[in-house]
């Protein structure tokens, strides 16, 4: 039989949810949001749909799809079916081709296995407050992209030597007169073999929240370089323009004072990842026995490679070395881990640091820009340890 | 002592169920803050100003958008400018009231956002099964 206690405490939860759905703005305040295909992420926003990994969930190398973020500007596109979809190279080229899905699939496939973050990834943890999707820590995870190499594609276009930049655009769907989402990257990143069309994620073709049919994978870069749902392929003879090169996706020659505003001119376009590295286990308020506990978590740095994480427990005093995972790619992050004997009882404060092949080292400030981008302080959780 | 009859006990438990929905509904409309609990978004002395924000804005995105905001005076006005040029409708004299109203209730003193977690198979599952 329930008791009265318990009555009650049902009673005023099932109150608390009716009142709730009085909104602000008419939002939804429920606890579940359905969205088939992606399992427990953070809903940053579900019209346009922008998800966030929970970082406990950051103990594998590979991040299945249904956990992995999901970042967009706009609607996605409605009924893209596989055989109408085509994608055209124009621009500095010597013949302008159009390329099918099936054209694709006769390609020869290579696969990256790429650590992809938003340059917006940690943009809630900068002070002041920045506008933009208010991203945790977990707008990144690792995947393995297949297709052809974009340079496949461009070479049978024919690059002419006036190409400097190649510019992508998806058919996401554009609401009011917000301008569309169109970047480029210069014609050396997209000349290297790595960067793909990749029509497969994991092994299975692209789900619609990852750019079915195909989409761009600029690896080691930040995400805005690998357009999702990917049609038109531009060679230019100068970087693209527009709202996403400019003000979007550009950070300050020098640093600035944190609020401080910035001349645009004294800009440059967000392109590679920095150094980073986020504390998947334990989680920040964990309440642990004092046992043998192994900190796990996962490190990147854009192009570079990993080759250092270290840890403290004690806010930054003493540092310790964690011990890389046996997985590696060029473009991957690193799992690491760090086995860890909490001496007494009491309130920890855990850092992790990672270094990169680059000599770039996390720093223990977070570097303040005014779109919030390529966040990567020290991670930190606070754990209590009681028997 | 006797022990209340089935049905004594459904009148109570009933009696009981109303004050403390009448309770909860109080508490929230005592609210002053948008965020100050998690699953709480009551914003009833907002007046126009929210009806227009919601005119305005949540045709392109949801509210959740705004809402997760916590942004400067300067700083919203340059969002809200920014928006109405990207085509949000907005009547240009209700345009200082919107900034007013976010810059209030989406300020850098709010506490952050709650955000809810899509649902899991087991989650869809057992709201199916309800």
């Amino acid at each position: 039989m329930t008791s009265r206690r318990d009555f009650l405490k049902t009673a005023s939860a099932a109150a608390l949810a009716a009142g709730a759905a009085h909104p602000l703005l008419s939002w939804a305040a429920e606890d579940f949001v359905p969205i088939p295909g992606k399992d427990g992420l953070i809903v940053r926003s579900s019209r346009f749909l922008d998800l966030e990994t929970p970082v406990e969930f950051m103990t594998s190398w590979i991040t299945p799809v249904n956990h992995f973020f999901v970042r967009n500007h706009m609607f996605e596109p409605a009924k893209l079916g596989a055989k109408a979809w085509q994608l055209s190279i124009t621009g500095e080229v010597a013949s302008p081709l159009t390329f099918t899905l099936a054209d694709l699939e006769k390609l020869s496939v290579h696969s990256v296995v790429n650590t992809m973050e938003c340059a917006g990834n940690g943009r809630s943890l900068q002070n002041p407050k920045v506008p933009g999707i208010q991203w945790g820590k977990g707008a990144v995870g690792n995947a393995r992209f297949s297709g052809p190499s974009l340079k496949t594609l461009l070479e049978k276009a024919g690059v002419k030597d006036s190409a400097k930049h190649v510019q992508f655009r998806g058919v996401d769907q554009v609401p009011g007169k917000v301008p569309p989402f169109i970047r480029s990257i210069p014609i050396d990143k997209a000349m290297d073999a790595d960067t793909l069309v990749a029509t497969k994620m994991n092994g299975a073709p692209l789900t619609a929240h990852h750019g079915f049919p195909a989409r761009a994978v600029t690896p080691g870069w930040a995400g805005a370089a690998s357009c999702k749902w990917l049609a038109e392929i531009t060679v230019l003879d100068k970087p693209a323009e527009g709202n996403f090169m400019s003000p979007g996706y550009r950070l300050p020659n020098a640093s600035v004072k944190p609020g401080e505003a910035v001349n645009p001119e004294d800009t440059h376009s967000v392109t590679g990842l920095t150094v980073k590295s986020l504390i998947a286990a334990p989680s920040d308020g964990a309440k642990l026995r004092p046992h043998a506990y192994l900190i796990q978590g996962v490190a990147w740095a854009g192009e570079a490679d990993i080759t250092k994480v270290e840890i403290s427990t004690d806010a930054g005093g003493i540092w310790n070395e964690a011990k890389l995972g046996r997985d590696q790619a060029k473009y991957a992050w690193r799992l690491w881990n760090y086995n860890w004997k909490p001496a007494k009882n009491g309130d920890y404060v855990i850092f992790s640091r990672a270094t990169d092949s680059q000599g770039r080292v996390q720093p223990e400030a977070p570097v303040w820009n005014p779109s919030g981008y390529l966040y990567n302080a020290y991670d930190q959780v606070k754990v209590h340890v009681q028997a | 002592m006797s022990r209340p009859s089935k049905t004594r006990l459904t009148k109570l438990n009933a009696i009981i169920l109303t004050l403390a929905v009448l309770t909860a509904t109080a508490a929230l409309a005592g609210e002053s803050s948008p965020n100050s609990n998690s699953n709480s978004n009551d914003q009833s002395s907002a007046g126009p100003a929210k009806e227009k924000a919601e005119a305005a804005c949540l045709t392109c995105h949801e509210a959740r958008i705004i809402v997760q905001q916590r942004l400067s005076k300067p700083a919203w006005t340059k969002e809200v400018d920014k928006m109405m040029k990207w085509g949000a409708e907005v009547d240009p004299k209700d345009r200082d009231a919107l900034i007013d109203y976010f810059s209030a209730n989406f300020g850098p003193d709010q506490p952050a956002c709650a955000a809810p977690r899509t649902a899991t198979q087991s989650t869809t599952q057992t709201k199916g099964k309800k």
